[in-house]
């Protein structure tokens, strides 16, 4: 991927200091691309550290007992705002895939700042339809 | 790691991702919105131990498969699935491809994550086996979930 880039490091790769690398957040120009591609990145890593919580959970699938308590728990108001942010960031993770994909394979560079606007309406959509029970839900457990 | 490796890697990222999104649309609308099975429902319950409250579907379906005096809970209305032979491999042979999909995905992207940052090679070795390490341990430990759910 091309990076915009504000400045070129001046030394070697070779002998960077640890001063030079904690710099390299600031070299990259925020632009809309970029922005995409960093919110790309952070919800990657929270999908992982999610795939590992939720995979480990399902071993308890050999106790009834435990799966039960287990569910139970993700019942928890707690539970339901994460249920949102969990749909936020892989409806956000899936259609930028998506955009990534489409422009790369099928060419579509062309046409990418409407596919940006397009997807991201479809994504809005998504996370406005998928999330509404757990909102609902929670607004019914504040009102009761 | 040889170089061509890394680019069936990165090839193989675009693949499970595009794999992913319908796979987990499936996930999501069994898990979530199919009312019988759905083992996820629209409640919020706070008392510690208490049971979420299931569909009419969900509660016709466990007493059809495992009898009037069934108790409609979580695993009972999971195992509503797995109750049927056919039904029961479709699901797992469905669960262990998406397994496998999602943690490449996953830690394989985490790798390019971590070595995008790291620089000296010592480093990148570690995010590397750390990688690929955890996923492999949560692949065996999701293997051994799937293929014995309901034995």
């Amino acid at each position: 991927m091309a990076v915009e880039t504000a400045e070129r490091p001046t030394t070697q790769a070779s002998n960077d200091s640890v001063a030079t690398q904690s710099s390299r957040f600031q070299r990259y120009r925020i632009r809309t691309g970029m922005f995409a591609w960093m919110m790309h990145r952070l919800t990657g890593v929270g999908l992982v550290a999610y795939l590992i919580v939720h995979v480990w959970g399902l071993k308890s699938l050999s106790d009834p007992a435990a799966f039960n308590a287990l569910i139970a728990k993700y019942h928890a108001p707690i539970y339901k705002i994460g249920e949102f942010g969990l749909l936020v960031a892989v409806v956000y993770h899936a259609i930028n895939g998506l955009r990534i994909v489409l422009i790369d394979f099928l060419g579509w560079s062309p046409k990418q700042k409407k596919l940006f606007w397009t997807l991201g309406a479809v994504a809005l959509v998504l996370i406005v339809v998928g999330g509404y029970p757990s909102i609902y839900a929670l607004a019914q457990w504040m009102g009761a | 790691m040889a170089r061509s490796s890394n680019a069936l890697n990165w090839f193989l990222h675009r693949i499970t991702g595009t794999f992913l999104v319908f796979m987990l649309i499936t996930h999501f609308w069994v898990q979530h919105y199919d009312h019988q099975v759905a083992s996820v429902t629209t409640d919020v319950v706070t008392e510690k131990g208490e049971m979420p409250a299931y569909s009419e579907e969900a509660r016709a379906g466990v007493k059809a498969r495992f009898g009037d005096e069934a108790e409609v809970t979580p695993y009972n209305v999971v195992m509503q699935r797995l109750a049927d032979p056919v039904y029961a491999v479709l699901w797992k042979g469905f669960n262990i491809l998406f397994l496998i999909v999602a943690v490449h995905h996953g830690f394989y992207g985490l790798n390019n994550v971590l070595t995008d940052y790291i620089r000296n090679p010592m480093g990148r070795a570690m995010a590397r086996v750390l990688s690929w390490g955890t996923g492999l341990v949560l692949l065996i430990i999701g293997l051994y979930s799937v293929i014995t759910a309901g034995w």
